[in-house]
């Protein structure tokens, strides 16, 4: 076997998390199986055993996030909320350290638990299939958004980004045409009939502002036969949100893997994981959901354009960020039939 | 200009290099350019075939709905500008067309999205 653990800096990694680990337990800690995963495009995971003499072994995962990233949630901030929304009962891998320091592993990370199962959707959605457990998934999830919705945003961590107690739906819309505006996409009538629907329809504000995830999804979750086993990615959570966006954006034709027919995930139809939601002390709103699902649309198709031309300025010149451009027609076909008149 | 093989024909050339001797001999980092090379590739290959008549087909549908000829891009752009305005009396058939021109595109990127027709 060639060594492909060190990571592309040079920084050997089993070595820095021997240390990481040692230091934060008190004792000589070993690290070995070192797997990188081939999830999350921007952040690195890897997976590893842990042992040190006095403790059983542990299976864990280290998160490596690119330094200066914008936008996004603190290593700090996401280990926090993970800690709180597990502290609600909202299944979430266990966070063991979170350290800013960049020195250590080539740039900010935390450590959790490796919690089993499957995230790579097409094997979920293979999974779901064979044990039959769409709805049950579909219903765990349910149950989990609204333990988190349920949570008092007072008692989100510090850092967490915090959009303020301005009507979610209306900064949403307004960063959109921001982007819109700075990318100069001016000549696609689909996107222009799909910003004139949601100008129409901004819903007020909800009744309650909530602590939400923000990209729940398949492909975001870890799935068993048991279902639904851990919500990841926690780095865009957010102190005040819209709940019906968390409740939107797994909806989205893009993450049902050609299920077209299972608007959750391509694992399930929308009921079991809007009973689930509202059993468990959730607010269901539908046409503030279909308003989220359109916003959700219409961003992403905006964000392939914008790799695009990340791609074609010289800012990102990457064959990959060149094909997200093509990836539009998309999205403005999933668009024109959400709004369909 | 007589050239052979033509366009597309070539773009299935580098296509199935990519896939068929590139990809299995690229260190794994590598492995996802590859096929995302070799998909744009097919893409462009279709994109040669199908882009002067769906092109024709759009700015034909663009003339009809705006009442006025002129080169694609401004008329795309002219719709578009009068669709943010706000013009409710263009948009149901500003939509079809949208659908319409859509179909095209996604002849070329992704062929059989648009099977899919509900929410």
């Amino acid at each position: 076997m060639t060594l492909r653990s060190a990571p592309a800096d040079g920084t050997d990694l089993a070595g820095g998390l021997a240390r990481v680990l040692s230091d934060a337990w008190g004792t000589r800690v070993d690290v070995s199986n070192l797997a990188p995963s081939s999830a999350g495009a921007r952040r690195r995971n890897v997976a590893f055993d842990a042992t040190a003499r006095t403790l059983p072994a542990m299976e864990l995962v280290v998160t490596i996030v690119p330094a200066g990233a914008m936008g996004l949630n603190s290593v700090t901030a996401e280990a926090q909320m993970r800690r709180t929304a597990r502290d609600h009962g909202v299944p979430v891998p266990e966070v063991i350290v979170s350290c800013e320091d960049e020195s250590l592993l080539g740039g900010p990370f935390f450590i959790s638990s490796r919690v089993a199962g499957e995230t790579v959707p097409r094997r979920v959605l293979r999974l779901v299939h064979d044990a039959g457990t769409g709805d049950l998934l579909a219903g765990q999830l349910g149950t989990a958004l609204a333990r988190l919705h349920g949570i008092d945003p007072a008692e989100a961590p510090a850092g967490l980004i915090d959009p303020g107690l301005r009507p979610p739906s209306e900064a949403a819309l307004e960063d959109l045409e921001g982007s819109m505006r700075d990318l100069g996409v001016l000549d696609r009538p689909a996107l222009a009939l799909g910003m004139k629907w949601l100008e129409r329809r901004l819903p007020a504000a909800p009744q309650r502002l909530s602590v939400v995830h923000t990209d729940v999804r398949n492909g975001n979750l870890i799935v068993t036969t048991e279902g639904l086993a851990a919500i990841l990615d926690w780095e865009g959570a957010r102190r005040h949100g819209d709940p019906m966006e968390d409740l939107a954006w797994p909806a989205l034709r893009m993450w049902r893997f050609r299920e077209d027919h299972l608007e959750v995930g391509g694992f399930a139809a929308r009921e079991p994981l809007v009973d689930a939601y509202r059993q468990a002390g959730g607010y269901f709103d539908e046409d503030r959901m279909e308003w989220w699902k359109v916003l959700g649309t219409l961003r992403w198709a905006v964000g392939l354009y914008a790799q695009a031309t990340a791609h074609l300025s010289g800012t990102f010149p990457s064959i990959v960020m060149a094909a997200s451009g093509r990836r539009v027609a998309e999205m403005e076909w999933d668009l024109l039939m959400l709004i369909r008149p | 200009m007589n050239l052979y093989p033509n366009a597309a024909d070539l773009l299935q050339a580098i296509a199935d290099l990519l896939d068929e001797e590139v990809m299995s001999a690229v260190p794994a980092e590598l492995a996802h350019k590859v096929r995302v090379a070799s998909n744009l590739a097919r893409i462009v290959g279709r994109e040669v075939e199908l882009a002067g008549p769906a092109g024709e087909s759009e700015r034909q549908g663009l003339v009809s709905l705006l009442g006025r000829d002129g080169p694609l891009a401004e008329l795309r752009a002219q719709l578009t500008a009068r669709l943010r305005e706000g013009d409710p009396a263009l948009e149901r058939e500003a939509w079809c067309l949208a659908v319409e021109v859509t179909r095209d595109e996604l002849a070329v990127v992704k062929p059989g999205h648009d099977r899919w027709e509900g929410k």
